[in-house]
């Protein structure tokens, strides 16, 4: 018994020694000078560069945004065979577009994140619903009209992004996606063979906590038809940190202020789009008919945190467009490339006027 | 009697032995650690039963802007605003919980202001894997920190 009572004492004691060290910790003063001569304990000290640089906006890893256009007209043609540069196409259906607006979620979540490999998995749905004034009337035969009002444009699509550092200064950046689009609904979803494909790689240099810029090539959609284009990243933060830009050009340009570590504005340009299978057009062929859509926004963003890692975002400019054409494609889903210089002829040569646009959207950003 | 008072010491003494062989494996932790970026040099220590890390060298010590000693004017907290970041306390109320992992803590950000609920994991002796994530360990980003050792 004796035994169990002298460490019972002790166990306490020791209890309450611990407790007593805790309390009375007092902060001593530091001399830092002591921390500027120092070694790597194992020797090594290889580091790797880091995707950001200071003050860029922050990476989402959920965003949910809606996107509004205000009215503009449009004016289509009949589905046929046109030269790729046919200018005088007589419209065979014209309409007022009131509005067009829609949902866009984006989810970006890291599979792996550490200093020397950085791989994202994510996913997006778009929507784009076309609300017509009322004095538009379809066209008798099924026409692209009708199918935009029926059930409006959708994208779904899975990304991967791979940064990959090589060491302190250099890093590779790959990107791949798919992306279902097309005049479908979630009752009715479009065959996985009309997916498209899109890639970028990119190699590039971070000299600096405040610069990085990169050059590669990428494959893709964005204005609509297939291409094959170099791009160019650079980012760029001021040594005063209150300017800089995000730029990946051609697809984006632009020049950031930063109010402070929570509140920003951009002001650029994004060139936006993809081709889209739409069903349901009565066509003078057995194929299938895509539309290409790419625009061209002109916008002013303003960024800030709402509370802890939530942030939110309102963005305004003009939608000018570049594309709305469409073409025909192979019942397979096999697309083809016309690039600048292909001369394959057109299903349609359509045209879209400009229209101002807003964009509200709530995201949860990453560390 | 007699056994059950043998049978508590046991008890006890197990637990004394346990609790100290968890102490001295958490303190592992303590040192000083360099950050990925190289930007920063962190102290580990021990205060109570919790461990805290604060800044003690900064690659670039002066503000750009100021000329003057870098203070955590990101600090969503006006009253901390003028705080110097050299001496700053980063990793806050780490605890260790065995294998491996001190968990409970948060990490901060002198960058953005914000704080992230954090995991930290000794890879080696030398190495840690210092997680920063937002709500749920998937939605976070983990940095590699290596310990360092003082010039005499």
């Amino acid at each position: 018994m004796k035994y169990f009572i002298l460490l019972l004492f002790f166990f306490i004691g020791s209890a309450l020694f611990a407790q007593t060290d805790s309390t009375q910790k007092v902060e001593e003063e530091e001399d830092y000078s002591a921390y500027e001569n120092v070694t790597s304990s194992d020797g090594q000290n290889k580091s790797f560069c880091n995707p950001k640089i200071f003050d860029l906006s922050p990476a989402r890893f959920i965003s949910i945004a809606w996107d509004h256009q205000l009215p503009y007209d449009i004016k289509l043609s009949k589905p046929g065979f046109y030269p790729k540069d046919s200018s005088n196409v007589v419209p065979y259906e014209t309409a007022n577009v009131n509005s067009t607006s829609g949902i866009r979620l984006f989810a970006n979540i890291p599979v792996i994140s550490s200093n020397k490999f950085l791989w994202q998995l994510g996913l997006n749905y778009w929507n784009m619903k076309y609300v017509f004034s009322e004095n538009t009337t379809p066209t008798p035969n099924a026409g692209l009209i009708q199918q935009l009002q029926n059930d409006g444009l959708t994208t779904m699509g899975l990304h991967s992004t791979v940064y990959k550092p090589l060491n302190d200064k250099q890093f590779i950046l790959m990107q791949v996606s798919a992306d279902l689009s097309g005049n479908y609904t979630f009752s009715n979803i479009q065959d996985l063979k009309y997916t498209k494909y899109s890639a970028s790689i990119l190699w590039g240099k971070r000299p600096n906590d405040r610069k990085q810029w990169a050059v590669g090539l990428t494959r893709t959609y964005r204005v609509g038809q297939l291409n094959f284009l170099p791009i160019v990243l650079y980012n760029w933060t001021a040594p005063n940190r209150k300017w800089g830009t995000e730029i990946l050009f051609p697809a984006r340009v632009h020049v950031r202020k930063n109010f402070n570590a929570r509140s920003l504005v951009m002001a650029g340009y994004e060139l936006e789009g993809q081709s889209y299978r739409i069903g349901g057009v009565t066509l003078p062929v057995d194929k299938e008919l895509e539309l290409r859509r790419g625009e061209l926004r002109l916008r002013l963003e303003y960024q800030r945190q709402l509370m802890g890692f939530i942030w939110g975002t309102i963005q305004a400019g003009y939608r000018f467009n570049y594309s709305y054409n469409a073409d025909y494609t192979e019942k397979d889903g096999s697309d083809f490339f016309r690039g600048f210089v292909g001369t394959q002829e057109y299903a349609m040569i359509n045209k879209l006027g400009g229209a101002p646009y807003f964009n509200i959207g709530i995201h949860l950003v990453s560390p | 009697m007699k056994t059950t008072a043998k049978l508590l010491s046991i008890l006890f003494l197990f637990m004394l032995i346990f609790s100290f062989t968890l102490e001295d494996e958490g303190d592992r932790l303590v040192g000083v650690w360099e950050p990925s970026n190289g930007r920063a040099r962190v102290k580990v220590e021990k205060i109570g039963n919790k461990y805290y890390g604060k800044i003690v060298w900064l690659k670039e010590p002066t503000d750009p802007v100021t000329q003057k000693p870098k203070v955590d004017k990101n600090n969503p907290d006006a009253s901390m605003q003028n705080v110097p970041i050299k001496g700053y306390r980063l990793l806050k109320d780490f605890v260790y919980s065995g294998k491996n992992e001190w968990t409970e803590g948060t990490i901060y950000d002198p960058e953005n202001g914000s704080t992230y609920s954090c995991i930290i994991t000794i890879k080696d002796k030398n190495t840690l894997d210092i997680r920063g994530y937002i709500g749920v360990k998937a939605l976070g980003r983990t940095d590699v920190w290596k310990r360092l050792e003082i010039k005499k």
